[in-house]
């Protein structure tokens, strides 16, 4: 396929596929608690009535209070045009993408924990100090798990290292994994996305001042994020390479579906953790991690 | 023309040295000539040149001066034009003769001097020379430092400076002199055949180590940093610590390295990096942690240096080239963006009169130059696209990453470098969004933050410059790419011509296409936000309708949740008087995180140590007849010696 056409398609789903995620997650809670539940597509209604909203900006708030939820968004998207999905093979990557795109994550945080500062608020602060101070642990998490990869593959980029099932290790990976998912999204049990209960928060008390287009643009990209972490996961576990376009692409799907229904129940079944567990259980995800890079490294030398 | 540009760029500078006393204009432009001069000598080497070096044609004192201007005497030449130049440009205001008339002159003369110093440094092709200017340098390094001396911290700081430095100078003695020892003469140049040389490297590692700041040598530096006016901070900073650098990354070129080396040196700046960065987080004094997060970037030049040799040593693999031409990309950048961070915070404290991050807050509006100067310098010394500190980790990162991959035997030190690495990464992600979000975000804290007001046109010019090259470096690194090459040949010819296409070239036009959309999108919204009309209003805050500027996060409760866990290495000190009774008179809880290595390191075993000197002091207390009696007992101990040894 020509680059243009690949990117047209990738753009695509990213855009216009993140944002199910949210609502099939509060799918499977409705279903869970045996209510109702809002529409599927409610994220969608959400963004759209908010681009024509007029907005409110503190008094105290520089240019970046605006340009901040652009960058955290851009940052977002270009990770995620890094990323492979499954048979659709990104034209562009290449030696080291993987870095890249860990950096880009973390220009996310900075621009969305500066624009959260501009406001001079306590609870703001709160969420930043919170956010960056766990993206430590994540971060390192998210390092061993793709150094995992690159041992297993012996590759440094992502549409390689990808590929291969994770070897020996698997499982370790998914789970620590996954633990970085609910940490990195906002998910039950580190941080609540359905109150407005601020001591509970990490991420959503960042964007209590946001309205209108910029608070669009922030919802859209926290969905985005979430697609990305749930196909690293299953990219990273399933052997996605060795099997025909067909199939990965279902497996690929049917992977992210199982993600989003675990998530689901998680929220469901889990209460938050008190402040502070947060880091005793992210500490068990950078533990995971590293026991599966051990074991890829060991499995190679052997 | 190497030789006539640098005879130029020295006497500029010897004339500055001179002119600094009486004009301040004349040396202004002494110091940009010779900036220009120096650029001019240095640039035609990295751009390919052949090497230059000058024997002179007469000795002095026995010994024979000579020059010598390689690729890498040019790379770090660079850096010291280019800071050294900003810097001059700054003082112009920022340590006007009309607010310091009685240190502008020790400090125009000590500047000139320091640059002239670490010129002479650079191009030495002699031990005896290197020596000299080594000494000069950390002099005036001193002179600098203490331009404040009416200020009790300032003097201190400077005396540990000086005592720190001269032990350094200590283990350099004695490593040049045994050098010459074994080669029979002072010159220095490539002696890599000869293995009995390689123990030596530990004196320089000792001696380098302790100028560049590294990990547990650094005890010196945050008080030396902290306390310096702030363009002198920003060339100790960005340069001065880098001679440490440079004389690593010459020493361990030309001698053989012991097999231990390369380990050692990568401990030795992964521990910097993270511990660097853990007591950054914990500062509250915006120059203090600006210091103790060069520690942090020395630590990660140096974890790269070290996987360099111990690729050299072991299979001579190309993933060295990577992670060595990372390390020294990242000597270029932390010096432009640390130099750029301390201008900006020069130019809060020129505004404020205050280093206290929680003094201060909302200068956005106040200093907008500034703001966004320092917003720049954040982005890039926490490694993020598309500026330059993430070109320069990025090679590190592949380096490493390939050495884990190769299975070797130095993979087993590359896994955790990595991850460590990746460790301290996030942290200074955390510590500058700490800096910049308290001091330039939220509302002002005090009075002196309210009235604060933008510096002058000489103060502005340098920070945007250095921003300007910030970006620049960011955005094509790939242009940068032939220099790194040449400077890593001249460190290990047998890289000099390793095939494969430049690392960068991967990257491509990347950088620039995400710096590009950034700004599009930044731009997009906010002129939809425009259009659809935006209006002002208090900060929500969940509805709370009277926000306080107190009520925002200080510098302590930002870093309290991750500095947590580096308890056991931080100790911070904590004075808290909590509430009481019915109507509390006052509360406090204040946090200071010490300098642990020095205060509770090296201060007892020195107080050990002076107890121990106290004993043989009791000897020495000025009572005449007892003197006369250890003359008496010498001499009658040296009678016996003779008469006894004579019978014998």
């Amino acid at each position: 396929m020509k680059p243009a056409l690949i990117l047209i398609v990738q753009l695509a789903v990213w855009l216009l596929l993140a944002p199910l995620l949210p609502g099939l997650i509060n799918r499977v809670k409705a279903w869970v608690a045996g209510r109702r539940g809002p529409p599927v597509l409610q994220l969608y209604f959400d963004l759209a009535r908010l681009w024509r909203k007029r907005v409110i900006i503190s008094e105290l708030a520089s240019p970046g209070f605006i340009a901040g939820p652009a960058v955290t968004w851009v940052a977002l998207l270009g990770a995620a045009l890094l990323l492979p999905l499954g048979p659709l093979e990104t034209g562009w990557g290449f030696r080291g993408d993987a870095l890249l795109m860990l950096a880009l994550l973390a220009l996310a945080r900075f621009a969305s924990a500066w624009a959260a500062l501009e406001t001079g608020s306590a609870f703001e602060g709160m969420g930043v100090v919170r956010e960056v101070s766990y993206a430590v642990l994540s971060e390192v998490s998210l390092m061993a798990a793709f150094l995992t990869l690159s041992v297993q593959s012996g590759s440094l980029s992502l549409q390689t290292m990808l590929a291969p099932a994770a070897g020996p290790g698997a499982a370790l990976l998914a789970g620590g994994l996954f633990i970085v998912l609910l940490a990195e999204n906002c998910r039950v049990p580190f941080d609540d996305p359905d109150t407005h209960l601020e001591l509970t928060m990490i991420h959503e008390v960042m964007v209590l001042d946001h309205s209108g287009p910029p608070l669009a643009v922030i919802l859209h990209g926290a969905s985005l994020k979430l697609l990305l972490f749930a196909l690293l996961l299953v990219q990273a576990v399933l052997p996605l390479g060795n099997w025909t376009a067909g199939t990965a692409a279902g497996a690929l799907a049917a992977g992210v579906l199982i993600v989003v229904i675990t998530v689901g129940l998680v929220e469901s079944l889990l209460a938050r953790l008190s402040f502070r567990r947060v880091p005793l259980l992210l500490t068990t995800a950078v533990l995971l991690c590293v026991f599966a890079l051990l074991m890829a490294w060991k499995g190679g030398a052997a | 023309m190497t030789g006539p540009f640098l005879l130029l760029s020295g006497t500029a500078l010897l004339g500055a040295v001179i002119a600094g006393g009486r004009a301040p204009r004349l040396w202004l432009g002494l110091n940009t000539f010779a900036a220009i001069a120096i650029l001019a000598a240095a640039g035609p080497i990295l751009g390919g040149g052949a090497a230059w070096a000058w024997c002179a044609p007469w000795t002095l004192g026995g010994e024979t001066p000579r020059f010598q201007l390689d690729a890498i005497s040019a790379f770090f030449l660079v850096l010291l034009a280019v800071v050294g130049g900003a810097g001059a440009l700054y003082s112009r205001d920022y340590w006007s003769d009309r607010e310091h008339p009685e240190s502008v002159v020790r400090g125009r003369i000590g500047w000139s001097g320091l640059l002239l110093a670490m010129e002479g440094l650079l191009i030495a092709g002699n031990g005896l020379q290197f020596l000299i200017c080594w000494e000069l340098f950390a002099l005036c390094g001193f002179f600098l430092i203490v331009l404040e001396n009416r200020r009790l911290a300032v003097r201190r700081a400077g005396w540990l400076y000086l005592a720190a430095s001269h032990t350094g100078t200590l283990a350099l003695f004695a490593f040049f002199t045994l050098l010459s020892a074994r080669t029979g003469g002072w010159e220095i140049g490539p002696m890599r055949d000869d293995p009995s040389l390689a123990p030596l490297l530990w004196l320089a590692f000792l001696g380098f180590g302790l100028k560049a700041g590294l990990f547990p040598l650094h005890v010196w530096l945050p008080s030396a940093h902290g306390n310096a006016p702030s363009h002198v901070s920003a060339i100790l900073s960005g340069v001065a610590i880098k001679m440490g650098i440079y004389g690593l990354v010459r020493f361990t070129g030309w001698l053989p390295a012991p097999p231990g080396a390369g380990w050692v040196l990568l401990a030795l700046g992964v521990g910097s990096a993270l511990f660097g960065i853990a007591f950054a987080l914990a500062q509250s004094d915006v120059k203090r942690l600006l210091a103790y997060c060069s520690v942090e970037n020395i630590g990660i030049i140096c974890t790269g240096l070290g996987a360099a040799l111990l690729a050299r040593n072991a299979d001579d693999a190309p993933w060295g080239r990577l992670v060595l031409a990372g390390a020294l990309f990242h000597v270029w950048n932390h010096g432009a963006f640390k130099a750029l961070l301390f201008f900006a915070a020069g130019s809060v404290l020129h505004a404020t009169g205050t280093r206290e991050i929680s003094r201060l807050g909302g200068l956005w509006s106040r200093l907008p130059w500034t703001a966004g100067a320092f917003a720049i310098g954040a982005l890039a010394v926490s490694g993020l696209p598309p500026l330059n500190g993430f070109a320069s980790e990025w090679l590190v990162y592949l380096g490493l990453f390939d050495a884990a991959t190769t299975h070797g035997p130095s993979s087993s030190a590359a896994l955790p470098a990595v991850m460590l690495l990746a460790l301290a990464g996030a942290l200074a992600l955390a510590t500058f969004a700490k800096a910049g979000g308290l001091i330039f975000l939220g509302a002002p804290r005090t009075q002196a933050a309210r009235r604060a007001h933008e510096g002058g046109a000489w103060m502005r010019g340098p920070m945007i410059g250095l921003a300007g090259l910030c970006v620049i470096a960011g955005l094509l690194p790939g242009l940068l790419w032939p220099v790194l090459a040449r400077v890593v040949a001249a460190w290990h010819p047998g890289w000099a011509g390793a095939a494969g296409p430049a690392p960068f070239s991967a990257l491509g036009p990347r950088p620039l296409m995400l710096g590009l959309v950034l700004a599009g999108a930044a731009w997009l919204l906010t002129r939809t936000v425009r259009a659809g009309g935006s209006h002002r209003a208090l900060t929500w805050d969940c509805g709370y309708a009277k926000p306080a500027a107190r009520m925002q996060y200080t510098a302590g409760s930002f870093g309290a949740l991750a500095t947590r866990w580096f308890r056991w290495l931080l100790r911070p000190e904590r004075t808290l008087r909590r509430p009481r009774g019915l109507f509390p008179s006052g509360a406090r809880d204040l946090e200071r995180t010490p300098e642990t290595v020095l205060e509770r390191g090296l201060d007892p075993l020195a107080k050990v140590l002076l107890r121990g000197v106290t004993i043989v002091r009791r000897l020495q207390h000025g009572g005449l007849q007892a003197y006369l009696l250890y003359v008496l007992a010498g001499v009658g101990l040296v009678a016996a010696v003779v008469f006894l040894g004579g019978k014998s």
